[in-house]
């Protein structure tokens, strides 16, 4: 027992020593990727932005003015104002604020039950075709239905619609981990956490699911972008958040139909979720070079 | 020359796509109309839909028609008619010259014959009370009818304006059974019903043998163009792109936006119906807590501002409503209604909240008793969703919170059905103060489409008189009451009077647009190239 015991410390407990040095080298990688600091750097700002929204934005955005409808950018209205008279700068921020907020929450929330039912797909074989044939399922819908059906039952809103991205994040994720899982579960010292008669909890969170860490974390930042576009794109048909909250998508759907002559309404909105996603985008690949060790080979 | 907007040729591009080749390659007599929405069928009794009424008007013909100015009563399958004393017995002489479509010669059996068929439980007939309570008609011989009423129907002539009254072949009904208005619609009317592809095109053709047009129009047939297709455009841009750059011909969809864009254009003419009435408003459900509260309904119908929100989404083109019927309207009672609660006054709107003890809280709303003052509103999509919006900003400004509910139009109409919201929003078409009044207000029309749950036995008693009055000064007074009861109310936050306009592209004269039902084309015999 005494030399069992000791094997698995000296195998390779992931969360231990490597790591520890690993990090450095991570972040001195990711310096070097210009185009991921930029991303990083625009995504640190929009964040603090969103934060900061309450105490920053210039007006109430949600004080309507029917007098300042459609005016273009001004001195006193940077950004100009909406359909509705409203000062667009703060609307964006308290947009930026929503849209970030329902991603990360959808993200975060989808991201965790994918990678439990991930790691008990791979863990235990005897649950892995039920819990896979449920994922295959999810898969095989379109994000945009789902959101259509959430909002049929729970009604259209920033929470039917944080539980439809949810839902639709979590298939992927699921799979994903499986993937990572079942490979680290070829690893020595898997088997030697079982000899040693370590409880399957504790080899899964804290063995496994460490060592499938940097492939979940790069997908879900991939996928971050991915759910900041569908939630702007469900808000956009009218299923996300409703009047007056300020929210990227809907807000370029307000827009639309002035977008002749009035196109800051609809394009401001339009080209923040653009950059958003695709400051996601670039960092998650930047993460998926620096974290992927075939591809740092 | 004048260089195309953009905004011209990329909605060019998308109506292309849209529009079959067999259009875009269209014959010089035919014309092409865009709308935004279908019809479910074409069933005169089966649907209350403007989609509807706009092509029943063509395809068939009522046994009266309607002036442009909205009031005058004039001939059409009816030569002339008299009225017994009573007000019961209506006896119209019809015209001897009217063939439908199918070649088939009309005679007052197939007036009764359409009349007993919307009044048929079988048909399961829709507003079936625009019949009056009718007893028996007759068809005395082919040129003589007989209708009879239970009761006198001050407002039967009016209603008998309207396409639910459209004479329809009773052979082809039972032909058809479930696909008659689907498959055909076999009428009287100026055009003839060819092919339907829902949600896509209606086709209809000349009827060639029409020449009883009602004498309003300067050609009473047949009509100088042979074909005229109803498009199906959903897209504000597209249908204003489509109009300039010939790829329809018509349309009275113009968003509002756009109306001065066009009025611009020399080659398009936008015309405006001199008289039409059609109200859009939000109205309580006066059975829901708060909903049932006269002062704060009286409060929020302050706090609204129907000025700047005319001025705002419609972008001046509509009229603020300060009362539930348009002021040119038949038998509105202008001296008996106060509209005084109407108007925009945000200081008396705090004043009478204050007074009744709601008190600002932090979050800028008011609260009385722990609860907040808080409505939940089911509300369309399209403009009524800015303006339930501007609606929403101006009733915070008076510490209200008011929660909106969008829906699309598949789902609202069954969501109006429940009790489940403080607010609703509607617009609606009438031709007289009786017909808005008997529309939404009798007790018997609850749930809808008396969906403020108004219930009041003496509403129902002047409504009745009204109906049965036998002279327009009776009947003008019982509707008074009715008007001033419901105002005094305030159940409902008159928006605006929406105004009707009609583009005309390049190809064709300017159109008179006529007020009917919302249907600016009516029997479309204005239509003509240039």
């Amino acid at each position: 027992m005494t030399e069992l015991s000791a094997t698995p410390a000296a195998v390779l407990p992931a969360e231990t020593a490597p790591d520890r040095y690993r990090r450095p080298s991570i972040w001195r990688k990711l310096r070097r990727d210009r185009a991921a600091m930029l991303a990083s750097g625009f995504l640190t700002i929009v964040i603090a932005l969103g934060l900061l929204a309450p105490w920053i934005a210039p007006y109430d955005p949600y004080d309507n003015n029917l007098r300042n409808m459609l005016k273009p950018p001004s001195e006193a209205f940077w950004l100009g104002n909406d359909g509705q008279g409203r000062d667009l700068l703060s609307r964006l921020l308290y947009g930026v604020r929503t849209t970030l907020s329902m991603g990360l929450i959808a993200v975060g929330l989808g991201g965790s039950i994918g990678a439990v039912l991930g790691l008990l797909a791979a863990y235990f074989r005897h649950l892995e075709g039920p819990i896979m044939r449920v994922v295959d399922v999810l898969l095989s819908f379109p994000s945009i239905l789902f959101g259509l059906a959430i909002a049929a039952v729970l009604g259209a809103g920033t929470f039917s619609i944080t539980v439809a991205l949810t839902v639709a994040a979590v298939p992927s994720i699921a799979r994903i981990t499986r993937g990572a899982a079942l490979v680290v579960m070829q690893q020595e010292y898997i088997a030697a956490c079982r000899a040693i008669g370590m409880s399957d909890l504790r080899i899964m969170f804290r063995h496994l699911l460490p060592n499938c860490a940097s492939t979940i974390f790069v997908y879900l930042t991939l996928q971050l972008g991915q759910t900041i576009l569908l939630g702007a794109a469900l808000s956009f048909i009218g299923l996300g958040a409703q009047p007056p909250t300020a929210e990227l998508g809907t807000m370029a759907a307000d827009g639309r139909n002035y977008l002749f002559f009035a196109p800051h309404v609809s394009t401001i909105p339009s080209v923040a979720i653009f950059m958003i996603v695709l400051a996601f985008n670039v960092l998650g690949d930047a993460l998926r070079d620096v974290l992927d060790p075939r591809l740092r080979q | 020359m004048r260089t195309p907007r953009p905004a011209t040729l990329l909605g060019a591009l998308a109506l292309a796509a849209l529009l079959p080749a067999a259009t875009l390659a269209s014959a010089e007599t035919t014309v092409t109309v865009m709308r935004t929405i279908d019809a479910d069928r074409y069933d005169p009794h089966r649907s209350t839909a403007r989609s509807t009424s706009e092509a029943l008007f063509m395809t068939g013909d009522t046994l009266v028609s309607l002036d442009p100015d909205m009031r005058t009563i004039r001939p059409l399958l009816a030569k002339s008619w008299t009225v017994s004393e009573d007000g019961k017995l209506y006896t119209f002489k019809l015209r001897d010259d009217v063939t439908f479509c199918s070649g088939k010669k009309f005679t007052a059996k197939d007036v009764k014959a359409s009349i007993e068929r919307w009044l048929d439980p079988a048909t399961k007939g829709v507003v079936k009370n625009r019949a009056g309570d009718v007893k028996e008609i007759r068809a005395v011989d082919d040129t003589t009818l007989e209708y009879e009423l239970s009761q006198p129907y001050s407002e039967l002539l009016y209603q008998m304006t309207q396409s639910f009254h459209t004479v329809i072949n009773i052979d082809q009904v039972k032909e058809l059974g479930e696909d008659f208005g689907v498959k055909g619609m076999d009428g009287t009317g100026p055009f003839c019903f060819v092919s339907w592809e829902p949600r896509n095109q209606l086709v209809l053709k000349k009827h060639a043998a029409y020449k009883w047009g009602p004498e309003f129009y300067e050609n009473r047939g047949p009509s100088k163009i042979d074909t005229i297709i109803w498009k199906i455009v959903p897209e504000d841009n597209n249908r204003v792109a489509g109009i300039q750059s010939k790829q329809g011909d018509i349309t009275q969809y113009i968003p509002y936006w756009a109306i001065d864009q066009l009025q611009a254009n020399p080659q398009i003419a936008v015309t405006k119906a001199p008289y039409y009435f059609w109200t859009y408003f939000v109205g309580f459900k006066i059975t829901r807590e708060m909903a049932d509260d006269l002062t704060i309904r009286k409060a929020l119908n302050l706090a609204v501002d129907q000025k700047a929100i005319a001025e705002g989404p419609f972008f001046g083109k509509a009229e603020p409503a300060y009362s539930y019927i348009h002021p040119e309207v038949l038998d509105y009672a202008k001296d008996q209604v106060d509209t005084s609660i109407y108007g925009y006054d945000l200081d008396k709107a705090k004043a009478l909240l204050e007074e009744a003890g709601w008190k600002v809280g932090n979050d800028g709303f008011r609260y009385k008793d722990g609860k907040k003052l808080k409505l939940l509103a089911y509300s369309f999509t399209n403009i009524w969703q800015q303006v339930m919006e501007a609606m929403q900003g101006d009733l915070r400004k008076a510490g209200v919170d008011l929660e909106i509910q969008i829906f699309d139009a598949t789902v609202i109409w069954g969501k109006l059905g429940t009790q489940d919201f403080d607010m609703f929003t509607m617009s609606y078409p009438y031709v007289s103060a009786g017909d808005a009044m008997n529309l939404y207000f009798p007790s018997g029309n609850r749930p809808t489409p008396n969906r403020v749950n108004w219930a009041d036995d003496t509403t129902d008693q002047w409504l009745n008189e009204g109906r049965s009055a036998l002279t327009a000064e009776a009947r003008f007074d019982a509707y008074a009451k009715v008007q001033k009861q419901v105002h005094d109310a305030a159940v409902w936050i008159p928006i605006v009077h929406e105004p009707m306009y009609m583009a005309a592209g390049p190809r064709l004269k300017p159109i008179p647009a006529h007020g009917i039902y919302g249907a600016g084309l009516y029997k479309g015999l204005a239509i003509e190239l240039k």
